[in-house]
């Protein structure tokens, strides 16, 4: 039975895996992170017609300032981010290929052939959801939701180590003077 | 069946594999990142799916896919902390340029 | 029918707002001049630059038009009359108003040209010191009405509004939200005197014409969030709930004017600088305030 919701998961879907081929496939770098963040934006769409309301609105936020950054790094570090020379950026063309079409046929083989059980077809409306969401982060799983928290401060630090300017030591050795 | 689970789970391995795809085949860091985030988006709607069509009454789903989106980050994070030291260090970023890594 | 007669009340305060924007940045009161301008306007040739990224050129204003009004739809300006009355409203007003940075970088992309390119790469500098500003005070919001829904935050707020009750909050969503805005002294994107227009100067004729009003929507959007989360929406005493929400819209749209007038334009180390090692702490210490405030007053 093909429902409305069916209908534009399909849709968003199709837009988002569209999305995803045209990042690899353009020669303009800021096409190719806008184009991810398209894909992103899709993906967030699909879960709003999940019902899934705020993890569809935290996504569709997320991504655009995450991918808006993505775009400044990638005319930061390459040779020719407008695309005008159309340079092949590529390498193991063939290898890539095979091994992304096995992914996408096993995952797909999973997919189809495991029966899920049943599917619940209602679900809870988004106030509730997200106050269902909200106990469980601050009560059942505040150890991990915490551990993330930590990891994310980690992160920050350890990435800033690594990115900062190394301040020149000088060392007087004998022969200097 | 929920043709809806079957339709997002297919999205989601569509998603994976021209993830796959990017993160092998290209040479620069930065669109290497990019290969990541898409692997990492099908499984976040792989992760959505199974949440509303399988247990819809367990809100640990919904948080799992809130870890997964904090990974998401912290691979941007990181990858671009290493991106600008090695840009710094040697002027590009390209894989071919960084076998010296190997050896 | 309800989102007509909110896009109509939109539209009349776009026209206000472009109004009082030349009584105040000129000093002259003319109730036409706006519609001549938009005339002119459109009825200019609008030049396409050479060799641009055709696709970014036309999506950037039209995008910035689209999330500004996004941004609207949960706007409430009386309990009925909000375009969606989401159940993450305050959260979705935050994602939509993420895409105006992505239409900026679009459309300083797009066209080809030095001074749009810095512009908009200066946007996305200027977001990393305003969005932690603009989500945390929000978060206070949230926190007091104990929903994310706009129209329960001015509910909560009948008592007591958040101006009194978070002032600090609400001094810090106010310098944000003019950044968000890019209204001056935060007009880096679009600079008149450094840039040349920044973004909008390879802009001409219509295209230009949708990004202004794409601007305009976006400044009117941004009062109306200040309203409703700090200045109680739409509650105020005799006169109809919708006329006080407008008549708060525009005067926080005036304050905001008013404060560009007689500041000069920071520059963006500054910005980010005063943003992270003030603006942060301090929204968090507003939301410390704010919860032990919750336990002590409800």
């Amino acid at each position: 039975m093909i429902t409305g919701q069916a209908i534009f998961i399909g849709f968003f879907g199709m837009a988002a895996v569209w999305f995803g081929i045209v990042v690899f496939r353009t020669f303009s770098m800021v096409r190719s992170a806008i184009a991810l963040l398209f894909s992103q934006t899709a993906l967030g769409a699909m879960f709003l017609t999940m019902q899934a309301e705020f993890l569809g609105v935290l996504q569709i936020m997320m991504m655009a300032t995450e991918m808006s950054i993505m775009a400044i790094f990638m005319v930061m570090f390459m040779m020719d981010p407008g695309g005008m020379g159309k340079m092949d950026m590529t390498h193991q063309k063939r290898l890539s290929l095979i091994a992304g079409f096995v992914a996408f046929v096993g995952a797909v083989a999973v997919a189809v052939f495991i029966d899920w059980g049943p599917v619940t077809e209602t679900i809870a409306d988004t106030a509730q959801q997200t106050e269902a969401l909200g106990l469980e982060l601050l009560g059942r799983s505040m150890l991990i939701f915490e551990t993330a928290g930590v990891t994310i401060l980690t992160a920050m630090i350890a990435a800033t180590a690594v990115a900062i300017k190394p301040v020149p030591i000088k060392i007087k050795t004998k022969d200097e003077k | 069946m929920g043709v809806e689970l079957i339709w997002s789970l297919i999205t989601g391995a569509a998603l994976f594999g021209v993830g796959i795809y990017g993160a092998l085949s290209q040479t620069n860091l930065v669109m290497i990142m990019m290969g990541v985030e898409l692997i990492l988006a099908g499984a976040l709607l792989n992760l959505v799916a199974f949440w509303r069509y399988l247990h819809p009454d367990v809100a640990a789903g919904q948080m799992f896919v809130l870890i997964v989106m904090t990974v998401m980050a912290l691979e941007m994070a990181v990858g671009f902390g290493i991106a600008i030291a090695r840009f710094r260090s040697k002027g590009s970023v390209e894989m071919e340029e960084a076998v010296e890594l190997k050896k | 029918m309800t989102t007509l007669l909110v896009l109509l009340l939109l539209a009349i305060g776009v026209y206000l707002l472009a109004v009082l924007e030349n009584w105040i940045a000129n000093g002259r009161f003319q109730l036409t001049a706006p519609a001549y301008s938009a005339i002119a306007l459109l009825g200019r040739e609008s030049v396409i630059p050479r060799k641009p990224d055709l696709l970014f050129f036309e999506v950037g204003p039209v995008l910035l038009l689209i999330a500004a009004l996004l941004a609207a739809a949960v706007i409430p300006l009386s309990p009925d009359l909000i375009i969606a009355d989401l159940a993450t409203g305050a959260l979705f007003l935050n994602a939509a108003l993420a895409y105006i940075l992505v239409a900026l970088i679009m459309a300083g992309w797009g066209p080809n040209g030095a001074y749009a390119m810095i512009g908009g790469w200066r946007f996305l500098g200027q977001l990393v010191a305003y969005a932690m500003l603009i989500v945390m005070p929000i978060t206070a919001v949230a926190m007091r009405a104990e929903s994310l829904v706009t129209t329960d935050i001015v509910f909560s707020q009948a008592g007591l509004w958040n101006i009194v009750y978070q002032p600090l909050g609400f001094a810090l969503f106010f310098i944000a939200a003019m950044g968000l805005a890019f209204l001056p002294p935060f007009d880096l994107p679009t600079a008149k005197g450094e840039l040349a227009g920044g973004v909008e100067a390879e802009y001409s004729g219509v295209r230009l014409a949708i990004f202004r009003l794409g601007r305009m929507v976006l400044i009117i959007t941004l009062a109306g969030a200040t309203a409703t989360f700090y200045l109680g929406g739409w509650q105020g005493p005799l006169l109809p709930d919708w006329i006080w929400s407008a008549i708060k819209i525009m005067l926080v749209t005036a304050a905001m004017l008013m404060v560009g007038k007689y500041v000069p334009r920071i520059r963006e180390t500054h910005l980010l600088a005063w943003c992270w090692k003030f603006g942060i702490p301090l929204a968090l210490l507003n939301i410390f305030i704010v919860g032990i405030l919750i336990v002590v007053i409800p």
